[in-house]
């Protein structure tokens, strides 16, 4: 497994068709190796959503390509799994029929479709709630569910675009832990798109960091510590501050762009960081 | 402690609130026809229309006359169901389709149906083919514009939940976008059913010769009979009442409480 991005550069109309253009992505290149789980973080607005969805094949990229073990992508499908910030459960779909409907388009039959959905159900721990319906879950049980049906598909690589950043503190900090044996156990290539700088520094191998807008890659970080990893070790918040330091110059110059010009001559910053680097992650 | 925030009524109370005024209603009724104000034959009171109502069921023209005017409703209403959606769907995914044969489906849903009978009468004769015609006027258009606004508003995550999956034309088609839209489709298919019985009942009321719950007004009047109108009225409302409240109500609660949008 390699995934390949050469080139890829996309642009953006700022007021509908015909608007002013805007550079969302410079030429960007980088690649992402099998089993890796490799993050990308940036602050709001560098396209880092768009690099997602262009591996994803629900964006095209206007110059460039994305290669999956020499493929091209060209359009979204299940060997490419995505899980969003929303769950996007189908409401009218019952937990198990969520997980199974991507199993069904493949034809595979009933019998063995619902035992796959029961193994990854099991695996997010939600196999109790097969035939529950998704509003009857909880925010959290819902994000579960929808890893499990992206991990029923048995993708070559599961793209996470801010899975957790809608979800409440508590809620987040458990299910870091459970994707983090999730993938040890599955040992599946994740490409995680977050704005969370400690997410990424305990979940990922390596970490590419992006500029302000238009995105480009400020540079590619090797996360050295061996999983599983303990959310509490010191050596991580460390390594996390010496990130958020390289980083703080892009956060400034989108605050720059935002704010009004008197933001960074005040004596405490009231700039809202792009990057969560509160308590806990 | 005091509440802030009532619970609201219970069930039985609202039921028995609403039995209690409608008794109230017909009391009031019952008075004022007593104290006669208007003559009995203008203004008559609840026990005459009620007793001209069993009489029309007893001799069967209640039956006959419900029976041709939902066989109507319901051939016309199908036509526009099976027209509308495909018009919607069209007009939600071509844009060609929408620049030109939109806007002219906009400005026809302007038009109130009925002011299509007399060219109807014209085109197809004085027969059931122009009734038909204008409740398939009343509530195509409707059905049309409301289906391409539930395809509109479909949440984006559903589509790309759909696409990620690997659903593709019909599939996608049938599995993802008929129910994300099936909560606003249902409305729009409710606001039909009932531009399609105004029409019917307009049109009934126009084309004497037909048979139907309208043309009861229609011989009703003929005949000076006050209780025979306000009994075709009252047969008319508790048709609108059952399928309205019953059926289209029943369903979108179903699909509400199934998709969570309401306890």
């Amino acid at each position: 497994m390699r995934i390949e991005f050469s080139e890829i550069s996309k642009s953006f109309s700022a007021n509908g068709k015909g608007g002013q253009r805007i550079q969302a992505l410079l030429p960007v290149n980088f690649v992402i190796e099998g089993g890796e789980f490799f993050s990308i973080i940036g602050p709001s607005g560098c396209g880092k959503s768009t690099l997602l969805n262009i591996l994803a094949g629900l964006e095209s990229p206007d110059t460039g390509f994305v290669t999956v073990d020499g493929t091209r992508v060209e359009r979204p499908g299940p060997q490419r799994a995505v899980v969003f910030q929303e769950a996007g459960l189908m409401p009218w779909m019952t937990v198990s029929a969520n997980v199974e409907y991507g199993l069904k388009l493949q034809g595979i039959p009933r019998a063995e479709r619902r035992e796959r959905a029961m193994k990854f159900l099991k695996m997010v721990h939600l196999s109790r709630y097969a035939e529950a319906l998704p509003h009857q879950l909880s925010g959290g049980m819902r994000q579960r569910v929808s890893i499990a049906r992206a991990l029923a598909l048995e993708p070559r690589v599961l793209l996470m675009d801010e899975p957790f950043s809608a979800l409440d503190a508590q809620t987040r900090d458990v299910l870091h832990d459970e994707l983090q044996r999730i993938w040890q156990e599955t040992r599946t290539t994740i490409v995680f798109v977050t704005h969370n700088i400690r997410e990424a520094v305990y979940l990922s191998d390596r970490i590419l960091i992006m500029t302000a807008s238009p995105g480009r890659v400020k540079r590619i970080t090797t996360v050295p510590f061996a999983h599983p990893r303990q959310k509490s070790s010191t050596e991580l918040s460390a390594f996390a501050a010496m990130l958020h330091d390289q980083i703080k110059e892009e956060v400034d110059k989108v605050a720059a762009t935002e704010l009004d010009p008197d933001w960074d001559k005040r004596p405490v910053p009231v700039a809202p960081l792009p990057y969560g680097t509160g308590e806990g992650i | 402690m005091k509440r802030l925030v009532s619970d609201g009524p219970l069930l039985w109370q609202r039921i028995g609130v609403k039995i209690a005024f409608a008794a109230f209603v017909v009391a009031l009724w019952e008075g004022v026809v007593r104290m006669q104000f208007v003559p009995e034959y203008l203004f008559p009171g609840p026990f005459a229309v009620l007793s001209r109502l069993a009489a029309m069921a007893w001799d069967g023209t209640l039956i006959a006359s419900v029976q041709a005017s939902m066989g109507r409703m319901l051939l016309g209403y199908a036509i526009s169901v099976v027209g509308g959606l495909a018009i919607g769907v069209l007009a939600a995914r071509s844009w060609l389709f929408k620049e030109t044969f939109g806007s002219v489906i906009l400005a026809l849903q302007s038009l109130p149906s009925i002011c299509w009978l007399p060219l109807a009468l014209i085109w197809v004769g004085l027969d059931e083919r122009a009734v038909l015609f204008v409740v398939v006027l009343g509530a195509l258009f409707s059905i049309a514009t409301s289906t391409e606004g539930a395809i509109r508003n479909i949440p984006p995550i559903y589509t790309k939940v759909g696409l990620v999956l690997g659903a593709r034309g019909i599939r996608f088609a049938k599995d993802i976008l008929f129910f994300a839209a099936l909560p606003e489709l249902i409305g729009g298919l409710k606001i039909g059913w009932t531009f399609a019985w105004r029409s019917l009942m307009a049109a009934e009321l126009i084309r004497a010769n037909v048979k139907g719950v309208g043309h009861i007004l229609e011989v009703g009047r003929n005949y000076n009979d006050s209780a025979m109108m306000l009994a075709g009225m009252l047969t008319i409302l508790g048709i609108s009442l059952t399928v309205d409240i019953l059926f289209f109500g029943n369903i979108e609660r179903r699909v509400r409480r199934r998709y969570g949008l309401e306890k």
